[in-house]
């Protein structure tokens, strides 16, 4: 067991037997060598299950949005990425800060699980391409932080590549190659369940009047789709690549959020989501010095 | 057996293609499916596609017919459906048994789905034996054989360099006849498929699920759940619709499309009411339906142990392991 683990069950062991918690989000082992999926404890006996290894991919904080009438305090584990997602709810009144008990992980950078399959435990697997381009590997904001925090990886991801590319690229180009892309979206939502930035009470894409979203998966529903999310998402995007891992279709989710991210930064200044708790999103709120090109 | 060297394959589709809309599975960059095979397409005989051959019968979206109200009576006019016969190549010991399911869905208990049936009977079904199980299969637990397809009319198998075909109905016989100058005699024994990943203990499960209706087994099940759609749009066997329209002023057509039963409008009524209100209902229905409704109904589990929503679960559900617990939980 490494050292993460160990400390993890600790301080979880501690929180629930002391009574400040009486939930712990975290990760466990499945069936699978390469994958880290989301566990419930609430029983001391139960923290026995708690890992940390380079497949704990899941943003955690994602659940607390089911749980917002919880009785009691909720432990909740999280990496830089999902450490900005509270931040992110919390501005969005979506939880209340003194319901979690955030216990910070710095983040190595995770392993990509679907090049695991087919392999032996233990062997070679590629670097998660999300974490590529990980600026706050380390959390933003906790009340314990578990381990020594890590150094930010500096090197060019994929995905920046792939931005390059595209912008690179005249109008028709660039359709072409999201229609392409879109086309093959099965509407799962698998991306718009997994975000932390989707927060709505009831999704427009699940309301029955007015009937936003066909249900007929066609080039132009699912093009309406996913760019009505993109640009809903905007300015809250924590980048922690989610959307993008979890799409069976492997649409290239992130290089449309991260194009938006760097549009927005062009327009309002650096401003990513949910790394400061007292700075408002650039499209939530207004300011007299905002650039007005359109008007 | 007839066989026909790898490297012989593609002028086997590509004759067969003159005769017959033929279906491969192809893996490219993003994604695996069954396409219509045409030149210069590689034939990917490793492992399963990610996506299931449910669409070629049983597409996501699909028109039923069209109207024009004329006056106080309405017109309506099918849409003219152009199916060719096909063969499918390549399609897994799991996706036949789902093509059962799917068959005693569509085609039995007193009512023949047309848009189903039209495109099912002109269907030959070549089977490809697995040569070995990818990490979340587990076909083998629910009593399928990965090498012997059941209701194949060819039976492959792969025999290193060659492919091995085994006619198993009137119809298969008469596809190989017809293309007998491209294959060898042969003989040749396939060899066992081992080394299972997942197992899954099924006996007794659906007999154990009529009584755990109300079982706290459930908020436990479902508490990850994101109720995204993956895997019902994944699965071979998930075969939920809905039925929407598309109307502009006195004319429109109708068409279906899959539904899943994680989402939260699947069981929402007109004013709002909805039975299964939360995800712990939707992901209860769920393994109700696959694992003692569907037995119940047909004499059969509406799984077939693929194991791609195992794989693509984006929190890791994994359908083994809730049998596990089902067969843990006391009643």
């Amino acid at each position: 067991m490494n050292q993460h683990t160990v400390k993890m069950r600790e301080l979880a062991r501690e929180l629930l037997s002391s009574g400040q918690v009486s939930l712990v989000l975290g990760w466990e082992k499945g069936n699978l060598w390469y994958k880290s999926p989301p566990v419930f404890i609430s029983r001391v006996e139960d923290v026995e299950k708690l890992i940390f290894d380079e497949f704990c991919h899941n943003n955690l904080a994602k659940y607390l949005m089911d749980l917002v009438h919880h009785s009691g305090k909720i432990a909740v584990f999280v990496k830089g990425c999902d450490s900005r997602a509270i931040n992110r709810l919390l501005q969005d009144n979506q939880i209340k800060r003194e319901k979690l008990y955030i216990i910070g992980v710095p983040c190595p950078g995770l392993k990509d699980p679907d090049d695991a399959v087919g392999k032996k435990q233990g062997a070679e697997v590629k670097n998660s391409a999300k974490c590529a381009t990980c600026s706050y590997p380390n959390p933003v904001v906790y009340d314990a932080l578990l381990w020594e925090t890590v150094p930010v990886n500096t090197t060019k991801a994929p995905v920046e590549e792939l931005i390059a590319k595209l912008d690179s690229m005249t109008p028709d180009e660039r359709y072409a190659y999201w229609t392409e892309q879109f086309s093959r979206c099965i509407r799962c939502f698998a991306c718009r369940n997994v975000c932390p930035a989707c927060n709505c009470r009831e999704c427009c894409f699940d309301q029955a009047e007015p009937d936003w979203l066909g249900k007929a998966n066609n080039l132009s529903e699912n093009q309406f789709m996913q760019m009505t999310r993109a640009m809903h998402v905007a300015g809250r995007c924590i980048e922690c690549g989610e959307c993008e891992r979890v799409c069976p279709m492997n649409i290239p989710l992130m290089a449309i959020n991260k194009k938006v991210a760097r549009d927005i930064a062009e327009l309002f200044g650096e401003c990513a989501a949910g790394l400061d708790l007292e700075k408002r999103p650039p499209l939530g709120h207004f300011d007299l010095n905002d650039p007005e090109k359109f008007m | 057996m007839k066989t026909i060297v790898k490297s012989r394959l593609a002028e086997l589709l590509q004759t067969m293609a003159q005769d017959f809309r033929v279906l491969v599975p192809v893996k490219s960059e993003t994604v695996s499916q069954f396409v219509p095979w045409q030149e210069g397409l590689t034939v990917n005989l490793e492992g399963n596609t990610v996506l299931p051959p449910k669409d070629i019968f049983f597409p996501q979206t699909e028109k039923m017919y069209k109207f024009k109200v004329k006056g106080s009576s309405v017109d309506i006019e099918e849409f003219a459906e152009d199916v060719q016969k096909q063969v499918i190549f390549g399609i897994r010991s799991c996706d036949m048994q789902s093509i059962d399911c799917l068959d005693k869905v569509f085609l039995t208990k007193g009512y023949e789905d047309t848009f189903y049936k039209t495109k099912r009977d002109k269907t030959l079904l070549v089977a490809l034996a697995c040569t070995k199980p990818q990490d979340t299969c587990f076909c083998e637990s629910l009593g399928l054989n990965p090498l012997e397809a059941s209701g194949a009319d060819i039976q492959v198998y792969d025999l290193g360099d060659a492919l091995g075909f085994v006619a198993k109905t009137p119809e298969g016989e008469e596809l190989l006849a017809k293309y007998a100058s491209l294959f060898t005699e042969v003989n040749a024994v396939p060899q066992k498929v081992e080394g299972f990943n997942l197992k899954a203990e099924v006996a007794g499960i659906p007999e154990k699920l009529a009584k755990m209706f109300d079982h706290p087994i459930w908020d436990e099940v479902s508490q990850k759940c994101l109720g995204c759609g993956a895997c019902a749009y994944l699965c071979p066997t998930c075969h939920c619709f809905d039925i929407s329209g598309n109307v502009k002023a006195d004319q429109g057509y109708k068409f279906r499309c899959w539904d899943c039963c994680m989402f939260s409008e699947y069981t929402r009524m007109a004013g709002g009411h909805n039975p299964r209100p939360s995800k712990k209902e939707r992901v209860r229905n769920r393994f109700m339906h696959k694992l003692y409704y569907f037995q119940e109904r047909y004499g059969q589990l509406l799984c077939t142990g693929c194991g791609r929503c195992i794989a693509k679960c984006p929190v890791g559900m994994d359908i083994t392991a809730i049998i596990e617990k089902i067969k843990e939980a006391e009643v």
